[in-house]
């Protein structure tokens, strides 16, 4: 557990996420605020479409686990203030575009004088130099540039993100894991440094390696709704069964053809295939295929024979069949579904915690692992604006006294 | 510490396999673990039959899939049937600090390697399992890949048109999530472990680490009752958003607007100064009501040109811009370039091979890059004789046995 490590959380919208991470792992995080909220407080959307300082679902969503101080870090009265903070803290967490650290007396080279032991996480959209490192960003961009957004649509429209932003997500969690090995070394050296994510590299991830593709002159993956195309083989993942849509693998290869030997087999038990299709090997199927000795108009052929199965039954009897015969099939889901899931909910793993405005509580997806000697806890609800000024000060050795002079300055 | 290497002290037998699990022990290599991946001798990583492939041809060594994922491991192939393969796996629990696996969890106990039988020869050990949905509750036992978790998890939902089904993320998108969550956890538990001297068992659902990710619209659903459904690439916080079409085969331009600033900057280059005074355009909100139009103008202008020198002129305008790359994109992006986010590592039987870089970048304990993924069995000698310190004739009689497949 982390609950003897302080990380001041800098982040604008783009790093909540990697505080929350340190959070739920047991850190204390200060979250870091101008005097008027953080300006991610009012990135829209809203719950219930009403704006308000606690009521973004953006800043609900990944400020659990932290407290808040307001600090206007534009003033000498504020940096000086910060740099007292920063004596005592283990990580300092950012994500200003590179180079208004530095503006700010805030940089790594001159908080590493302060605390050489600090663990300092920037979180930038394409990394700290470099030729784009000052290029204008956004959730759309970031998924373009960094591969896979040309892997996801429909093959005769525009390419499709995901419509709940993901690219700085990716980015943060990853700065929580590389803070943690910067940590872990500094366990054994006694000296911080400066961790460095970009969001473009981080997001590489989520393309399957794909892009390596030109790099060893491989056979290049295209989009297709509900799949892939490799090459001319058309590979559907989304398949229309009675009720609703599922996605199901019918594959082939080592590893991937004995799930398609176990699906054809118990399709042939019902009645749904002839014998030459339940004795096809499906191990060795792709390679025939590739290979040009069966043309692809077999396999479009055998996908119908799937088609046909997965057409005729509900989500929930196909659901059941995977789970009896351990079948690759399961039902796409929206919300609703997913709140109602009974392993979710056997699990224990939706949390509640009151809104901030004190109103109905929230539901909040529950610890990301379950740690069995240290587990993650949803200590604290998304904090007010400057909700722990008087405590974190007090932390500081600064009265009441301080606090409202400092108040009345508007450096709080 | 003296070697630069954050985690020079820390030992891993790996049993992860496909991509969820793989990916966090790749990112423990890159900073200095010594990672055994065990692999089964019977059954294939399924990783190993995913390309792309080198030269298109597929084949147990020449997936980039398989190298990215495992590189800087060494690799042990194992008979888990055989009683001397057990005997190895013992005798490495004994030398490892964390035991991974990722297979269903009735797997492990079956093999007798649960985490109550292995801290019993390892009691400070750290085991982390990972699979689908966890290893308690109704579903523990659902196996299967990252697609059928971000079915269960709603990521369908919101990748499509309007007027069509979901068209759905690219391949198996849990998988690609659950690995920066599994590394954080992983590394809360050594730090714990380094300060204690206690280890522990990490329980993770690929699912609920992915979770995360759709925190937004589970907070608004539970709480409002709000229905979500696919609104194509419309953000509220943005007008124009889109992909736009680019001279070339398939070749799209990203743009998205989110100040008046931008809007202006995008109209000058565009030569077409009167939108800014057309009242359908006239701020966010109208420019969001009367998005077709506004988009199918902006194509017009964007077919015309090479995506990247359109958005080099945009982005010198400060607009936010990227042209949507390709592999070859990526390849030459000079700011992938400029981080070495591609590089050549030796390979045990390829000579070398390409992988990407850590996603992330330690400055001054930076990622050490050696070796890409292991040959099937490749270090099986190395892992018996130098590790275990195994007798020629004990790793001849497991030989014999066919405790290494």
């Amino acid at each position: 557990m982390l609950n003897h490590c302080r990380v001041l959380d800098l982040t604008n919208e783009r790093g909540f996420l990697c505080g929350q991470i340190l959070g739920d792992l047991g850190a204390d995080v200060i979250k870091v605020e101008p005097p008027g909220g953080a300006p991610g407080r009012r990135l829209p959307p809203f719950l219930n479409g009403q704006p308000g300082l606690d009521n973004s679902i953006y800043w609900l969503a990944f400020n659990r686990n932290k407290r808040s101080l307001t600090l206007d870090l534009e003033r000498p009265e504020g940096r000086e203030l910060l740099q007292r903070m920063v004596a005592r803290a283990d990580f300092l967490l950012e994500s200003e575009t590179p180079g208004r650290m530095a503006e700010l007396g805030l940089d790594y080279a001159t908080l590493s004088r302060l605390n050489p032991a600090l663990v300092y996480v920037s979180i930038t959209p394409f990394g700290q130099d470099g030729p784009k490192a000052h290029y204008a960003d956004s959730d759309l961009i970031l998924m373009a540039a960094s591969g896979v957004l040309i892997l996801c649509g429909d093959e005769d429209r525009a390419p499709l993100r995901m419509s709940v932003p993901q690219a700085y997500l990716h980015a943060s969690a990853d700065a929580a894991g590389a803070a943690l090995i910067a940590y872990y070394e500094r366990l054994g050296s006694d000296r911080g440094q400066q961790v460095d994510v970009a969001a473009q590299e981080s997001i590489t991830l989520a393309g399957q390696s794909t892009a390596l593709t030109a790099l060893i002159d491989g056979e290049e993956t295209r989009r297709m709704s509900g799949g892939a195309k490799l090459g001319a083989l058309r590979v559907p993942l989304v398949w229309k069964c009675r009720d609703g849509l599922v996605t199901a693998v019918f594959l082939f290869g080592s590893a991937l053809g004995p799930f398609s030997k176990k699906l054809v087999d118990y399709i042939h038990s019902q009645g749904g295939c002839d014998d030459a299709m339940k004795n096809t090997d499906w191990v060795g199927y792709g390679a025939r295929l590739l290979s040009g000795e069966l043309p692809l108009a077999d396999y479009e052929q055998k996908q119908k024979v799937i088609a046909n199965f997965l057409a005729a039954r509900t989500k929930s009897e196909l659901f059941n069949l995977a789970q009896q015969h351990g079948l690759l099939i399961a039902p796409l889901s929206t919300v609703e579904d997913l709140l109602a899931n009974p392993q979710f909910k056997a699990r224990n793993y939706w949390q509640p915690m009151t809104h901030p405005d004190g109103g109905p509580a929230l539901t909040y997806p529950g610890p990301f692992a379950r740690l069995s000697q240290t587990p993650i806890q949803y200590r604290r609800r998304p904090p007010r604006v400057g909700e722990h000024n008087r405590e974190i000060f007090a932390e500081l050795g600064l009265g009441d006294d301080a606090l409202i002079e400092l108040g009345h300055k508007g450096i709080i | 510490m003296a070697t630069g290497k954050p985690l020079a002290d820390v030992k891993v037998l790996d049993f992860f396999w496909v991509l969820a699990g793989p990916g966090v022990t790749r990112s423990l290599a890159d900073y200095g673990a010594t990672v055994i991946r065990v692999e089964a001798a019977v059954r294939t990583d399924p990783a190993r039959t995913v390309g792309p492939f080198k030269g298109g041809r597929s084949g147990p060594e020449t997936s980039g899939l398989w190298w990215n994922n495992n590189a800087g491991k060494y690799g042990l192939t194992l008979d888990l049937t055989k009683p001397g393969a057990k005997a190895i796996v013992r005798d490495l629990v004994r030398w490892a600090d964390v035991v991974t696996e990722s297979f269903s969890p009735k797997a492990m106990r079956a093999w007798g390697f649960d985490y109550e039988s292995l801290r019993k020869i390892k009691p400070d050990l750290i085991m982390m399992s990972s699979c689908l949905l966890g290893q308690t509750g109704p579903l523990a036992n659902f196996a299967g890949f990252g697609n059928l978790a971000a079915a269960l998890c709603g990521f369908y939902n919101f990748v499509g048109w309007p007027d069509r089904q979901p068209s759905g993320p690219f391949s198996a998108y849990t998988d690609y999530i659950a690995p920066r969550f599994g590394l954080a956890a992983l590394m809360a538990a050594l730090i714990h472990r380094k300060r204690t001297g206690e280890g522990q068992y990490i329980d993770q659902a690929q699912a609920e680490s992915a979770l995360q990710f759709l925190a937004m619209p589970i907070l608004d659903t539970a709480a409002t009752g709000k229905h979500y459904s696919p609104v194509g690439n419309f953000d509220v916080n943005y007008a124009p958003h889109g992909l736009y079409p680019a001279a070339g085969d398939d070749r799209w331009i990203a743009i998205a607007c989110r100040t008046e600033e931008h809007w202006q900057a995008l109209t000058d280059l565009m030569q077409r100064p009167e939108l800014r005074r057309d009242e359908r355009f006239a701020g966010l909100a109208q420019r969001q009501n009367n998005r077709d139009e506004l988009d199918r103008l902006i194509a017009e202008w964007t077919v015309r040109f090479d995506p990247i020198a359109t958005a080099d002129r945009l982005q010198a305008r400060g607009v936010p811009a990227h042209v949507v790359a390709t592999s070859a994109d990526m390849v030459a992006d000079p700011q992938l370039r400029h981080r070495q986010h591609f590089v050549e590592v030796e390979h045990g039987t390829l000579g070398r091979t390409w992988i990407e870089n850590s996603r992330f970048k330690l400055l001054r304990t930076p990622a050490r890059l050696e070796r890409s993924a292991p040959a099937f069995g490749e270090h099986n000698q190395l892992v018996l004789e130098e590790i275990l310190g195994y007798s020629e004739e004990r790793i001849a009689d497991l030989v014999a046995e066919g405790a290494l497949g």
